[in-house]
């Protein structure tokens, strides 16, 4: 920084001043005879009155001007930040994910003692299965009277009242356990001599059930212990280590599905070799296959579709049969116009390619992770298994579980996310705070520490509501304000500028300039107390 | 007779060199409008001329953030005749406050306020130019010249300045306080200049029966500022409609969002800084150039007219926009203190130092924009140049007359060589 022109401006109009102040002793030299010292002769009381009020002068301007402007300037704006609760929250101390499962038992059939008491058995027979304290399945009479509480698809309704599963004991000849597809609720067919009587503490009933509750939300269960076990969360909340390949397959798991966004774009697109077919019935096919399925995703995202037809496109890869590793470049990414995201929304991509050729080791078609899905169809005229197959690519890009009927998965989906989103989100706010506690001197606006306010706020209801739609919802406008708070721009700007560096940004210009200022004054002082010194 | 005689030739000569200037060589006038010499983003015609198209389409001139200018230019210069057409009127008024501001150095020259004030009269004070002497001194400035084709609007606040002061020697405070505000109101530093000012108004006010005191003169100015200023203001924000002109001016001015290359020192300064210490120099820079106003005011307070001319000295220097107009106004107002000229010790280095500016900041500037063969270093050095050659001329002047002034304090001091200890 080139502080040179104004430095010397000032401390040459001040030596002159001091020049012609002092000049007063130049008699002394000038006629002297001897070349004894001599003193100068005094200065005149107005004289030093004038220099006093010129010193003054500028220490005024530099006191009351500079240092309020010097003050306001320089000030780094740090909002505050509630650092106990953003930590907490990191280290899993303000919120105990807890997913208790409502699971409602329908027994008409049976007398309200005896259904009494295979709740209990159950409810106990669950508990010594289950390990894992985050996942509670949570036994309930339904009253007979709201015996049909289900609805298609997701139920409705607060958390309190949200039901994961109805089970319907049925008599029947034989015990098996029946999942109905769509809807949560699961048919399970005893044999009389099955009803436990009142004094046994256990029945083959109760156990049965239990096991196919435990069988059911197995996968659940895993994938939640998961995501807790990859976060920061105190070692003694976190579950028992999972089965080796169990945690491999939740793995790959996360590594499949999309990160989670509030709207996804799809885009279908065919692509075609040669001029034929220029046309597919796309838009009956996505009515009739995909409206549906998205639809019941309403409440976890929305989704945006175009389709696009291309003509003579070559895949990456040619021949006949396509090997494992050819699967990678298959998509001709030069020249096909797949997109990436457009606006924010993230892209899947579902391609149909006209085609014969087959995967090694049979199959048509592919998912690639965390992209879309191809699939690979030399007749377009019936667009319905590739629909199929897409929903199913879908449903797994998502981050759905594989096993079970769709209401059950899509539940399971919404609890995984909002877990996810919530461990995302403190994670971040942990994050920040170790930020701005190592970095005392980046300025924190006032919009990050808004974040952060609605972040805990967001947080809390999510934690409360943990395992329902609202507690979705809550945690992803948690995950937002978190990461829009942690990316602020403002905030970086004067992230690595030590306090060292200032000195060298004052000390070229303001250097100089103070030096006849503070010389000066020490003048000025020395003079005073030699006067008073010789007055006295 | 022959006295007008003089004056008319003078003022007739300066016109016709600057109408032959302006006919003989038809690009000369877009040629200097172009200089960054000359023009700077708060006085360009070229703005003027953008500001104008606005402002006579009904859009707001300062929609474009190009115009900076204060906002009663433009019902003025709607006035003329476009000057892309007829661009003889708009000449004709450039020449025109030329010649005033020239009459009004005259006035301040014939007072004799430099020689001789009222609380100090110098012993050389005969040794003086006469006043036909110091008009044309200004007036065939090449630096006036050249502003004068240029067509900045810093002409119109040269002229409200040196106005101001020829009002001020004659005691004529309101109107003196009026030009000021002018200048301020165009300009925004030249406020700076009022505390001199009120001090000259009141050493030459017209001898009264009861004597006022320092402090009812003083805020008398204080008040008749302080009516003129927003009196203008409100004037501007019924023009433009708005008062969103304060920020495209006076803002420009104070925060230097424009860094177009001038021959100032700030804008190669804030194109280095860091942008989080920005608006703390820009204080300090501000500070800086308004610190040296009550320092410089209260040690020569028997000569205020000095103090303004030194004043304008600094401000030729250090403000955020400088150009070649400031520097004009500044040695036009040198040649008052003739008298002093023997006992500055370093004319021939500073004179010898501007002109070396002057001549090498032009090819420099080539260099580096056009020729592409030097970068900003190169256009920056001459401009340092330029300040350290104006810096000594204005330390210098000052130097002389401090000395001067002790000259009549310790008469056997005279002629002898004075040193620090």
């Amino acid at each position: 920084m080139s502080s040179t022109p104004t430095a010397p401006a000032i401390s040459e109009a001040e030596v002159k001043d001091g020049k012609i102040e002092r000049g007063e002793d130049a008699p002394a030299h000038a006629v002297s005879v001897a070349p004894k010292k001599k003193e100068p002769p005094p200065e005149t009381p107005e004289s030093i009155r004038l220099r006093l009020f010129v010193i003054l002068s500028f220490w005024a301007i530099v006191l009351f001007l500079g240092l309020p402007i010097w003050w306001r300037t320089t000030a780094i704006y740090r909002a505050k930040l509630p650092l106990d609760q953003m930590m907490d929250w990191a280290d899993g101390r303000a919120c105990r994910p807890v997913f208790p499962l409502r699971i409602s038992i329908e027994a008409d059939s049976l007398q309200d003692h005896e259904a009494q008491h295979l709740l209990r058995t159950t409810q106990h027979a669950l508990d010594d299965l289950n390990d894992f304290s985050a996942h509670h399945l949570r036994l309930q009479l339904s009253p007979p009277a709201n015996a049909s509480i289900t609805v298609d698809g997701l139920p409705t309704g607060g958390s309190d009242e949200e039901v994961a599963l109805v089970i319907r004991l049925l008599p029947g000849t034989e015990s098996k356990a029946d999942l109905q597809s769509y809807s949560p609720i699961l048919d399970v067919h005893y044999t009389p001599n099955q009803i436990p009587s009142s004094s046994s503490s256990s029945s083959f009933l109760a156990t049965y059930i239990a096991n196919t509750l435990r069988e059911m939300f197995a996968e659940e269960q895993a994938m939640i212990s998961y995501l807790l076990s990859t976060s920061s969360a105190p070692p003694e909340r976190s579950p028992k280590a999972l089965v080796p390949e169990v945690a491999e397959s939740l793995a790959k798991w996360t590594t499949r599905s999309i990160k989670y966004s509030r709207t996804y774009h799809l885009t279908f697109s065919l692509f075609t070799p040669s001029a034929t077919p220029s046309s597919w019935d796309i838009e009956a096919a996505l009515e009739e296959h995909m409206k549906p399925l998205l639809q019941s995703f309403s409440s976890i995202s929305n989704f945006t579709i175009d389709t696009q037809v291309q003509l003579y496109a070559n895949p990456g890869v040619n021949g006949n049969v396509l090997k494992k590793e050819d699967l990678s470049g298959f998509i001709n990414a030069a020249e096909w116009p797949l997109s990436p995201s457009i606006g924010g929304a993230p892209t899947v991509n579902f391609i149909i390619y006209v085609g014969d050729m087959e995967v090694e080791g049979g199959g048509k078609s592919w998912l690639i992770p965390q992209w879309g899905g191809v699939v690979i169809q030399s007749d377009i005229s019936d667009l319905r298994p590739a629909m199929l197959i897409f929903s199913n690519q879908l449903m797994s890009l998502l981050g759905a579980p594989e096993s079970g009927s769709l209401p059950l998965r899509l539940m399971t989906l919404v609890r995984v996310r909002s877990a996810g989103l919530l461990l995302k989100a403190s994670g971040t706010m942990g994050s920040l705070a170790r930020l701005t506690l190592a970095l005392p001197s980046i300025s924190i606006p006032k919009s990050v520490a808004d974040g952060i306010y609605t972040t805990i706020e967001h947080l809390r209801k999510a934690c409360d509501g943990l395992g329902g739609t609202e507690g979705l919802e809550n945690a992803i406008i948690a995950e937002e304000a978190a990461e829009k708070a942690f990316f602020e721009k403002s905030m970086v700007g004067q992230v690595y500028f030590p306090d060292e560096h200032k000195i060298a940004v004052y000390l070229p210009l303001l250097g100089p300039v103070a030096v006849p200022l503070v010389m000066g004054v020490l003048k000025e002082v020395k003079a005073w107390r030699k006067r008073r010194r010789v007055s006295r | 007779m022959s006295i007008d005689r003089r004056k008319a030739t003078i003022f007739g000569a300066a016109a016709a060199v600057r109408v032959l200037l302006f006919t003989a060589f038809p690009g000369l006038p877009d040629l200097l409008t172009a200089r960054v010499e000359v023009s700077t983003p708060v006085t360009s015609f070229k703005r003027l001329q953008e500001g104008l198209f606005l402002y006579n389409h009904n859009v707001s001139p300062y929609d474009g953030g190009v115009y900076h200018q204060a906002p009663i230019l433009l019902p003025l210069f709607s006035l003329l005749p476009s000057s892309a057409e007829y661009p003889a009127f708009t000449y004709l008024l450039y020449i025109l406050v030329d010649l005033l501001s020239a009459n009004a150095l005259m006035k301040i020259a014939e007072s004799g306020e430099a020689g001789s004030s009222k609380l100090y009269t110098s012993p050389r004070k005969d040794k003086k130019w006469s006043s036909y002497a110091i008009a044309a001194a200004f007036l065939f400035n090449p630096f006036t010249i050249a502003t004068c084709v240029g067509r900045p609007t810093s002409v119109f606040t040269t002229c409200a300045i040196i106005l101001a002061i020829s009002k001020a020697v004659i005691g004529s405070s309101y109107a003196s306080m009026f030009a000021l505000s002018i200048a301020s109101y165009l300009s925004m530093y030249p406020i700076l200049l009022f505390p001199p000012l009120a001090l000259l108004c009141y050493d030459r006010r017209p001898k009264s029966p009861q004597p006022t005191s320092i402090y009812t003169s003083v805020l008398q100015n204080i008040l008749a500022v302080g009516g003129f200023i927003p009196f203008l203001l409100y004037m501007s924000s019924l023009i433009t409609g708005s008062w969103e002109f304060l920020e495209s001016t006076y803002g420009v001015q104070l925060l230097l969002p424009d860094l177009t290359p001038n021959v100032g020192l700030w804008w190669y300064f804030f194109i280095e800084m860091f942008d989080s210490f920005r608006s703390f120099f820009l204080g300090v820079f501000w500070i800086h150039l308004s610190s040296y106003v009550f320092g410089l005011t209260i040690r020569v307070r028997r000569q205020p007219l000095i103090v303004l001319t030194v004043l304008l000295g600094i401000f030729a220097i250090f403000k955020p926009y400088p150009s070649i107009s400031d520097t004009s106004l500044f040695i036009a107002l040198l040649p008052l203190y003739r008298h002093v000229f023997p006992l500055m010790r370093y004319s021939f280095l500073a004179s010898s130092t501007i002109l070396y500016a002057t001549l090498l900041g032009p090819a420099f500037y080539y260099l580096w924009i056009y020729a592409g063969s030097g970068n900003a270093n190169f256009f920056y050095a001459i401009t340092l140049v330029w300040s350290l050659g104006l810096s000594l001329l204005v330390a210098d002047i000052l130097f002389a007359v401090l000395r001067d002034e002790l000259e009549v304090e310790r008469p056997e001091m005279k002629g002898k060589e004075i040193r620090q200890i």
